[in-house]
């Protein structure tokens, strides 16, 4: 069953002649990770912006969920939760004053003026989040005392404390040092596999990718491919031997002689398909250096961008 | 009307007054972080009641059928109601400009109830200064009984309501905060002249009649006027209007505004 529904949108902002999503279509399974990769001012926020309703859009259909986002706008909301590109926190309040807006607006919980006055499902949720994000000790500080990181992480909690059914994730570990990368990453999963929460990311750190069901790639406001990241890698990558040799000029004559493609860099790269063994026993010349290179969705998606003329960030 | 339907429709109003509260509380919450803000609550009275009102008391009480104490103590308690709910909507820019506003744009409650909380969290501090007002012109001399201070009370958060609708017409349009401070002048200075706030309006023709008329302001001060003149002999000289016309006058230009203002601030983030 699909829970997001793309079809033939398109946004032009006023006053320009190109619009920044072109007539893109794609859809997502309920409980999917998918990804949304591209350069900068490929059109994923803007695409972002119309799915979670807060951008209308020029022309096309969108469902979320089932509903669509222009006649059940508020059903769309209740559905989904969104960590934005840019972080939106008030910073005069606390944290934990935040999430308590947050938590009421979405109709978690009736206000209180108190954290101590709040219900204790709310109270047990914000100090699990917390804790797992690692900002349990910052949740009664005011926000202008947290860190970038430790506002971010704040977002996350936000985010999750009325258990979206669809999460969108623009760029949300900007800013994160690694291991609070990793942790987050380690919740998200959880929360996946616990609820069935559907998952929508954009990113940078085209890594935190490699674990999505599916990759579509947006260049210049088109979706220009959509498919896992290991068929993306097999379609646009081959898998690399990196050797090397004290005579380096007889190693290279010989792979020559074998009609072995290769490159030269710091090390000599050579292109295979089927196993790296055949292609070892072939070699006479001895070895120093011997290395396998597995492609990442990194490569794949430089290896994309500079194929389709994207621009490569 | 099934059973059903009526507990979703019930439900749905409870998680919207939910919403009201909680927007409304984060105002005074943030009120009460802003020494700034505080403090500016506290002169503004000063300034309006102590130093334009005590120079007008002095100047233009003479020739009156009223005293002219009381009637500009009741305007400048509704004139301060209404300028300082204008000025803490404009805070709605603030939002925008920290990104604050896509939070809330993104909750899945009316737009109205975003709205209608921040008036009511606004005018929070419009309500300080109206304290603030009562001390400088009991230090002036000029008092209310309690019982109409408590009438002046009980209309003040449809005052708020009135003024904070009117504000959002110009503020749901503007996205920085230097032209939202010149948008509240705009709309709180021409209201204070010509709404009878501090000079009676009974004389006034041509344009400014006109403009009178449609001021949210003008009906909100005959109304809290017609209230404390009550049973007075005073009443004729300073009271304009029924005060059903008043309350009617008020409910249609709230609510025209607050739809006009609320239709701007939801869709200028949105139609980009």
């Amino acid at each position: 069953m699909n829970v997001i529904e793309v079809n033939h949108l398109v946004k032009r902002y006023k006053g320009t002649r190109t619009p920044s999503v072109d007539n893109i279509n794609f859809s997502v399974e309920k409980g999917e990770f998918f990804a949304f990769l591209g350069p900068n001012g490929a059109g994923k926020t803007t695409t972002i912006s119309i799915l979670t309703t807060t951008l209308s859009k020029t022309s096309g259909e969108v469902k979320i969920a089932g509903f669509g986002i222009n006649k059940d706008a508020r059903k769309v909301r209740e559905k989904v939760g969104i960590i934005f590109q840019r972080p939106s926190l008030d910073l005069q309040l606390t944290a934990e004053e935040n999430i308590r807006f947050h938590a009421c607006l979405y109709g978690v919980c009736g206000y209180r003026p108190a954290f101590k006055l709040m219900p204790a499902a709310y109270k047990e949720k914000v100090l699990e989040l917390a804790d797992v994000v690692g900002i349990k000790d910052a949740l009664f500080k005011p926000m202008k005392k947290l860190s970038g990181g430790m506002q971010r992480k704040l977002e996350i909690v936000r985010s999750l404390i009325h258990t979206p059914e669809v999460l969108f994730l623009d760029e949300p570990t900007q800013g994160l040092d690694a291991v609070s990368r990793r942790s987050l990453w380690e919740y998200i999963n959880t929360v996946r596999n616990q609820y069935g929460t559907t998952i929508f990311l954009t990113t940078h750190y085209i890594d935190e990718a490699e674990g999505a069901d599916r990759v579509c790639i947006i260049n210049h406001g088109k979706i220009a491919a959509c498919s896992s990241p290991d068929e993306l890698k097999t379609v646009l990558l081959k898998h690399e031997l990196i050797l090397d040799a004290k005579d380096r000029n007889a190693l290279t004559a010989e792979l020559s002689t074998l009609g072995l493609p290769y490159t030269v860099n710091s090390h000599i790269a050579v292109p295979y398909e089927g196993t790296a063994q055949a292609l070892i026993s072939k070699l006479n010349t001895e070895l120093t250096v011997l290395k396998t290179h597995e492609p990442t969705l990194e490569d794949a998606y430089i290896e994309f961008l500079k194929k389709t003329g994207g621009d490569i960030q | 009307m099934s059973e059903q339907l009526l507990i979703k429709r019930k439900s749905r109003f409870l998680r919207e007054m939910n919403a009201v509260i909680a927007v409304m509380a984060r105002e005074i919450t943030v009120f009460f972080k802003s020494p700034g803000t505080i403090a500016m609550s506290l002169v503004m009275p000063i300034m309006f009641m102590g130093m334009i009102g005590g120079n007008l008391s002095q100047n233009m009480a003479s020739g009156l059928e009223f005293g002219f104490a009381k009637f500009m103590l009741v305007g400048m308690l509704i004139n301060m109601l209404f300028m300082v709910t204008c000025t803490g909507m404009s805070s709605l820019v603030d939002d925008h400009e920290t990104d604050f506003n896509q939070e809330m744009l993104v909750s899945p409650v009316s737009r109205y109830s975003l709205v209608v909380g921040k008036i009511f969290g606004a005018s929070f501090g419009a309500i300080v200064s109206m304290a603030g007002t009562l001390i400088v012109g009991l230090i002036m001399g000029i008092t209310l009984p309690l019982i109409q201070l408590l009438m002046i009370l009980a209309l003040s958060p449809l005052v708020c309501l009135a003024g904070g609708a009117m504000s959002m017409i110009l503020i749901g349009l503007i996205k920085s905060r230097k032209t939202a401070n010149f948008a509240v002048i705009l709309i709180t200075m021409p209201q204070m002249f010509l709404s009878g706030a501090i000079v009676p309006i009974n004389h006034s023709t041509g344009v400014l009649m006109i403009l009178s008329r449609l001021m949210p302001m003008t009906y909100c001060l005959d109304l809290t006027r017609a209230v404390v003149y009550s049973g007075t002999e005073e009443y004729k000289s300073v009271v304009m209007f029924n005060p059903i016309v008043n309350f009617a006058a008020i409910a249609l230009l709230t609510t025209v505004c607050l739809i006009i203002g609320t239709f701007f601030y939801a869709q200028s983030e949105k139609n980009r």
